[in-house]
């Protein structure tokens, strides 16, 4: 991950700047076994780790069992964070997202359909402390895939996303687009080799 | 009908994305362990997927569900009293209190959790840890940092605010009291290269950064304001 350049000097942080330090000192806590400060992770958190679990699932218990699971495994591996390769948000979101993945291939859940529009009313159910989180992950590379996938064509680029946020396999897609197999392999493809084209020569 | 055959880079992606099932990611896994480029290629494709986190938005669940984490912990995750985390809240603390409240985070206590957490490989050297809390705990968060002693790197997780002209300054006081002088940190506020971090600081030293005349203290010993402060710990 690259370093920020140093924002100007004696300035004060900015309150992103803050939540994430306070979620990076509460995880490192959390390793050492820390009760309290692992309750204020889950504070700064659950409602954006629910929220992946909630997509990925398709339903409120699962995903809740799911999420359940995920704080655990959070608590077992706090000590192995490592504040260098990861911010702290995103270390947490991945394992939230890649254990949601594993609960609904497991079960053989289907794909959820995808959210008609970008759920914001979803967002009004989240209270105020839950929402810190939201912008934690505001951060270069963040708007940089935004920015590239923005060029691809149409095609690609919901593939590729609902193959991140759904979690969803190729099959998955095909079936969801009305395809076959073959044309949406090419059609991903083709968009991650533009998407790769892009990303490289826009850093 | 047939599709494009994936590249190197595509089938990566593929596996960072999750696309594959079955055989097909099986393929890519061992493909991981045998070629360290496409391992490589993988990481770099994760990375800048994680930015698609920020689309999901947050929701709040129904229930809290820490008791239930507790419970399936098969042990007390809570019980700690939870008042020496209001100085994340903005409580106004001296540096002192703030040192000793950080210290407090390190006593040991009997490890609550009956399943061992899944080891990670054993480092030759563990790296140390240690939350600094800043002196003036209303106007800024506390900051973990993070010192491979392998190499002597130390990271922050946050950048220290460093007024123009001047620099930080790490030191470890150890049981002497006496602090000792372990380097400059970086332009950037976040991050120092050690000269000999083997010498300088050990399990249970206080980390401390102060602030210095540019190039650091002309005296081998602090001269300038604390800014932050905590016990350092083994992970």
């Amino acid at each position: 991950m690259q370093e920020s350049e140093p924002s100007g000097v004696g300035d004060v942080a900015s309150p992103d700047t803050e939540r994430r330090a306070a979620l990076a000192a509460a995880l490192a806590a959390t390793g050492l076994r820390d009760g309290a400060a692992f309750r204020k992770v889950y504070q700064l958190t659950s409602a954006k780790l629910f929220g992946i679990c909630l997509r990925i699932c398709g339903e409120r218990q699962a995903a809740e069992d799911v999420l359940q699971e995920v704080y655990l495994i959070i608590w077992r591996r706090a000590a192995s964070f490592e504040p260098l390769r990861s911010s702290p948000i995103t270390w947490l979101a991945t394992i939230a997202r890649n254990r949601a993945i594993d609960w609904r291939r497991a079960n053989g859940h289907p794909l959820p359909p995808p959210p008609d529009a970008e759920p914001r009313a979803a967002v009004e159910t989240a209270d105020d402390a839950a929402l810190a989180d939201v912008a934690m992950i505001a951060r270069e590379d963040a708007h940089h895939v935004h920015r590239c996938l923005a060029t691809l064509d149409r095609g690609s680029r919901d593939a590729i996303r609902a193959a991140f946020l759904d979690g969803a396999t190729y099959a998955e897609l095909a079936e969801r687009a009305g395809v076959p197999l073959a044309t949406m392999k090419s059609r991903v493809r083709r968009g991650l080799l533009q998407l790769r084209k892009r990303m490289t020569d826009d850093l | 009908m047939t599709s494009d055959p994936p590249t190197p880079s595509t089938q990566a992606a593929e596996l960072a994305l999750g696309l594959l099932d079955g055989d097909e990611r099986a393929a890519a896994l061992r493909r991981v362990l045998s070629d360290a480029d496409f391992a490589q290629e993988v990481a770099w494709w994760r990375e800048q997927f994680s930015g698609l986190l920020d689309d999901y938005p947050p929701v709040a669940p129904t229930t809290d569900l820490l008791p239930r984490v507790d419970e399936a912990a098969g042990a007390a995750v809570m019980p700690q009293a939870p008042r020496r985390w209001g100085w994340f809240t903005g409580g106004l603390v001296s540096g002192a209190v703030a040192a000793s409240l950080a210290a407090a985070v390190m006593i040991p206590r009997p490890a609550p959790i009956v399943v061992p957490a899944p080891a990670p490989a054993p480092a030759p050297a563990a790296p140390l840890i240690a939350v600094l809390v800043p002196s003036n705990a209303g106007a800024q968060a506390p900051v973990a940092a993070w010192l491979a002693r392998n190499d002597g790197a130390l990271r922050l997780t946050a950048a220290v605010p460093v007024p123009r002209g001047r620099s930080a300054e790490l030191w470890a006081i150890g049981p002497d009291k006496v602090p000792h002088p372990l380097g400059l940190l970086s332009a950037t506020g976040r991050s120092s290269q050690l000269t000999d971090p083997m010498a300088g600081l050990k399990e249970g030293d206080t980390l401390a950064i102060s602030i210095e005349p540019q190039g650091g203290s002309p005296t081998g010993a602090p001269t300038g304001p604390v800014i932050a402060s905590g016990v350092v710990v083994m992970t």
